[in-house]
């Protein structure tokens, strides 16, 4: 570590289960920097390349809930615009601007607005090259939050391929068991979104 | 040194090698330490000894490599690196590792297990000097242009351990030039192979083994060479391990070798927990082959789309479960995988996602765990499969884990590690005649991609995930191997991952072909995506264009020449030459699939392979710094189409300045508009799923995916189930 300028992080020395490890501990602001991208590259690649600091999640987080227009307690952050937030007894997926997904253990994307890309100018826009993904064959589709229009993700799959639920965090496990202190209530490590499938067929 | 009695055996105490890899095996399943040792004493009582130790057995495996690099004839291993030595146990677990082809290094360890397996100490015997060869992909290996020598290490009579180098080679002799004959869709037309086969003694290949080589490749003295950089390194390790148990004692060699491998399980599972966050990441990868039309046997020539879903597990013990329940069948083409080439891509991805210590060994691949399904694209029940581009699914599927593991970096707050990842590889394969007379060199070094998006920045130009090639070496050299000339390697403008970060952006290579009177080009394709783009985009960015190949042949150079006019460097930006427009000849375009070129180039023709590689763009466009756009704009590489219909950015070039200027108001406008069209016209995700739904009953979809489904519907055990309760279908339903 000695490349980093002094006085941005401590390191301290501790054992794991026979393991010497060495803890290395960033300002608050370090870690705002490089969330936001403004930490130049050079400090970027000490980090890279150095201890990972231990105390990295509760000052992420923390950064984040500041950056919230809503008070929400945020247990994980699933991507640059989604949260899992804890609402009541809930545990809610919840977009940035505010909108609210529903159960995290449901795939959010269905309950995104969609637009799939079909026809060879859409797909000609992204991909001026030969090799350009066939809409017959492969659907690129955008899903954007219902509240503020941000595009969350982009799929590309083989037409007819369910939704890709991404992410599925055991988070009951996380707290309890990497983080040490558990939930308030726990919830069953279950994928609910076939429940609402189901719920849509029946309505069909 | 004489053979010993069969009753005494050359392991630790006079233990049989077999018996030592059952007590490695036994003790690891009742205990669930690696050897037993729920103590690591060694590395308690004096950590800075036990550092000098690893230090001096790592810094051995590096000089091994380069020992080899000197020796060797192929560019691919001077100029590229396309190598990599490591140190194992008596029973084949990897101690440590150099740098390199890191994919390997736990799949030479199966083949020493296999031998072990196999009773090789009683026939055909294991001796000090002794060589062992093996690119046979059913004992294990990633594809059979990778080699494995491999040499035993005595002290005092004893087998304290085995050294492994692996050397791809540029040909081994099979159907067709190149390292992955697209061609060879069986077995037997892989060229030379060697089955864990003792080549050597006394640190002496044997005559017979080079007269195969000499009889049975298109470059026997690069081969033979290569063998013998191998060895060289092999020997260094071997001689420098001897002098470290000289030093260190052969009781601290035997114990602590098992405790950096134990040290290294603690340590990856720590890592896991500290930086990764436990629960199930989800992708489907597929795979394209179009053989209808390949020269090939007329059984195997079949189009087929093949579905491999991926699911992996973080588990809360910090180890990792990757699922491939679903995935379809495997065929006669040369894109099949098995869990071996698996384990060798988990070796890789953590090697360099989580385990980049320097300390990754056998340790940390006991925390990853696979459900590779009997009969499948991923563990073919065939013994005559082909073998030739295990990569397949290492590559592609392997980009996705990447993406996936990343995803976990981000929710843990690691962002610095994440990037939305990249699949790779094109290039040519040729055969014919090369500028000396004798057969064509293949050449390399277009295995570089760019790399995904990154979380805080644009990605990476010069990137691979799998070998080192963006380090090209001298082309030079590669001038000297190959009858081509290397006339640029230019940016494709456009052709990043779109993203709020970027990918980097594609690469054209562009050969000019130099006193050859004949070369056939072959297609390749190592990820096989093709018509279906891989899901690697993250977070709200675009997957990326793919690679492509160009040749031109009875082309006018010479005219071009000698009427002094620009040649073709690249797409034909700024002036330069556009191949088939300002160099005149049949042009032929190729998005990879299987199969050749039809044209015959010659001197004067012409070949570019285009390598964007499909990285993923990160976040929604819309959200692009406008100054990152402007830098792009200004150095040529996004046109203002693109800057306004995806980033949505307005910007006018200024000509006195020479430079772009940004229209923030009218951008801030084309973003609100933009947001607005996305809420007005994007259909609730219900209703594309009723629409879709309706499609699939109703079985409007092309002929090949509803084969490719049905195939996983019939294989998969879980995913089945998940796929018709996501359509609200009936459990048994099928497409007709």
């Amino acid at each position: 570590m000695s490349s980093l300028p002094s006085g941005t992080c401590h390191q301290i020395s501790s054992s794991t289960k026979g393991v010497e490890m060495s803890e290395v501990s960033y300002p608050k602001e370090v870690i705002k920097d490089l969330i936001e991208g403004r930490l130049p590259w050079e400090r970027v690649k000490s980090i890279i390349s150095g201890y990972k600091d231990r105390d990295r999640f509760d000052k992420y987080v923390e950064i984040l809930q500041e950056k919230m227009p809503w008070k929400e307690k945020i247990l994980l952050p699933l991507t640059d615009e989604l949260y899992i937030v804890e609402k009541g007894n809930d545990r809610i997926v919840k977009c940035s601007c505010g909108y609210e997904f529903g159960d995290y253990r449901e795939n959010w994307k269905l309950k995104a607005l969609m637009h799939v890309r079909e026809t060879e100018e859409e797909i000609r826009e992204l991909y001026p090259y030969p090799g350009a993904p066939d809409p017959h064959y492969c659907e690129i589709r955008e899903y954007y939050c219902p509240g503020c229009g941000s595009q969350l993700e982009v799929e590309s799959v083989p037409f007819g391929y369910p939704a890709i639920f991404d992410f599925l965090p055991d988070l009951d496990s996380f707290y309890s068991e990497w983080l040490g202190r558990p939930l308030k209530t726990r919830k069953e490590f279950k994928d609910l979104t076939e429940e609402l499938t189901r719920k849509w067929g029946s309505e069909e | 040194m004489e053979q010993k009695n069969s009753k005494r055996g050359i392991g630790w105490g006079g233990k049989t090698l077999k018996q030592m890899l059952e007590e490695d095996e036994q003790l690891f399943h009742e205990t669930g330490y690696y050897y037993g040792l729920k103590e690591l004493p060694l590395m308690k009582e004096d950590p800075l000894r036990m550092e000098v130790f690893f230090s001096r057995l790592l810094a051995s495996a590096v000089a091994g490599r380069e020992t080899a690099r000197m020796i060797t004839a192929s560019p691919f291993v001077r100029e590229v690196g396309e190598l990599a030595v490591a140190l194992y146990t008596p029973e084949g677990d990897c101690v440590l590792q150099s740098t390199g082809i890191i994919i390997h290094i736990p799949l030479m360890g199966e083949v020493i297990k296999w031998m072990i397996s196999q009773d090789y100490e009683q026939d055909p015997g294991i001796r000090e000097g002794d060589i062992f060869t093996s690119n046979d992909n059913q004992i294990a290996g990633m594809h059979p242009l990778d080699i494995y020598d491999i040499i035993p290490i005595f002290y005092q009579e004893e087998l304290v351990g085995w050294v492994g180098s692996v050397i791809m080679e540029p040909d081994i002799g099979a159907i067709s030039c190149g390292m992955m004959p697209m061609g060879a869709t069986e077995r037997f037309v892989e060229g030379l192979r060697w089955s864990a086969e003792k080549t050597g003694t006394n640190d002496k290949y044997s005559r017979f083994f080079e007269t195969r080589i000499r009889h049975g490749c298109r470059f026997p003295d690069t081969v033979i060479l290569d063998r013998k950089g191998a060895l060289a390194a092999d020997i260094k390790v071997r001689e420098e391990v001897k002098r470290i148990i000289g030093e260190f004692g052969i009781d601290y060699y035997k114990r602590a070798i098992r405790e950096l491998i134990e040290g290294e399980r603690r340590a990856q599972l720590e890592r896991v927990k500290t930086r990764m966050v436990p629960g199930r990441l989800r992708a489907v990868s597929c795979y394209e082959n179009y053989y209808s039309k390949a020269m090939v046997p007329a059984h195997h020539r079949v189009d087929r789309i093949t579905l491999v879903p991926i699911d992996v597990i973080i588990k809360s013990d910090g180890k990792f479960f990757w699922d491939f329940d679903g995935a379809g069948s495997w065929g006669w083409h040369a894109n099949n995988c098995s869990p071996s080439a698996l384990r060798g891509g988990a070796c890789l991805l953590l090697s360099q996602q989580i385990a980049y210590t320097g300390k990754a060994n056998q340790g940390t691949m006991l925390c990853v765990e696979l459900n590779t399904p009997y009969d499948t694209y991923v563990n073919p029940s065939s013994p005559n499969v082909a073998t030739m581009n295990q990569f397949s699914v290492p590559t592609n599927g392997g980009a996705l884990i990447w993406n996936l593991n990343c995803r976990a970096f981000f929710s843990r707050g690691f962002i610095e590690e994440v990037i939305a990842s990249a699949l790779g590889l094109a290039g040519p394969i040729l055969t014919g005649i090369s500028h000396h007379g004798g057969p064509a060199f293949p050449p390399g070094a277009t295995g570089s991609t760019p790399s995904g998006g990154c979380a805080i920045r644009d990605g990476f130009t010069g990137w691979a995930l799998f070998l080192p090639n963006p380090d090209m070496g001298n082309v030079e050299v590669w001038e000297m191997a190959t009858p081509l000339n290397y006339m640029g390697t230019r940016l494709l403008p456009d052709s990043c991952a779109w993203g709020k970060y970027r990918s980097g952006y594609g690469v054209i290579f562009t050969y000019l072909v130099y006193k050859s009177p004949q070369l056939a080009f072959e297609k390749l394709n190592l990820c096989r995506d093709e018509m279906i783009h891989p899901n690697i985009g993250m977070f709200g960015g675009y997957p990326g264009s793919r690679g492509f190949a160009r040749l031109l042949v009875n082309a006018d150079t010479a005219r071009l020449i000698e009427q002094e006019k620009p040649l073709v460097h690249g797409m034909g930006c700024s002036g330069e030459a556009k191949l088939g427009i300002d160099v005149k000849g049949k042009l032929e375009v190729s998005t990879l699939g299987a199969g050749w070129f039809e044209g015959i180039a010659k001197h004067g023709d012409w070949y570019q392979a285009a390598t964007p590689g499909v990285a993923g763009g990160f976040g929604d466009p819309i959200k692009r710094d406008p100054e990152l756009v402007k830098q792009d704009l200004d150095n040529g590489l996004l046109s203002i189409e693109r800057c306004r219909s995806i980033y949505c950015v307005e910007a006018t070039y200024d000509q006195k300045n020479e430079e772009w200027i940004i229209d923030k108001e009218k951008t801030a406008m084309l973003r609100e508009k933009r947001r607005r069209e996305r809420l007005a016209n994007g259909i609730p995700a219900k209703q594309w799923w009723q629409k879709r739904r309706q499609d699939l009953i109703k079985g409007s979809l092309p002929p090949l995916l509803k084969d490719m489904y049905n195939d996983s519907l019939a294989k998969g055990k879980r995913w089945p189930g998940e796929f018709t309760a996501f359509w609200n279908l009936p459990s048994d339903f099928k497409f007709h």
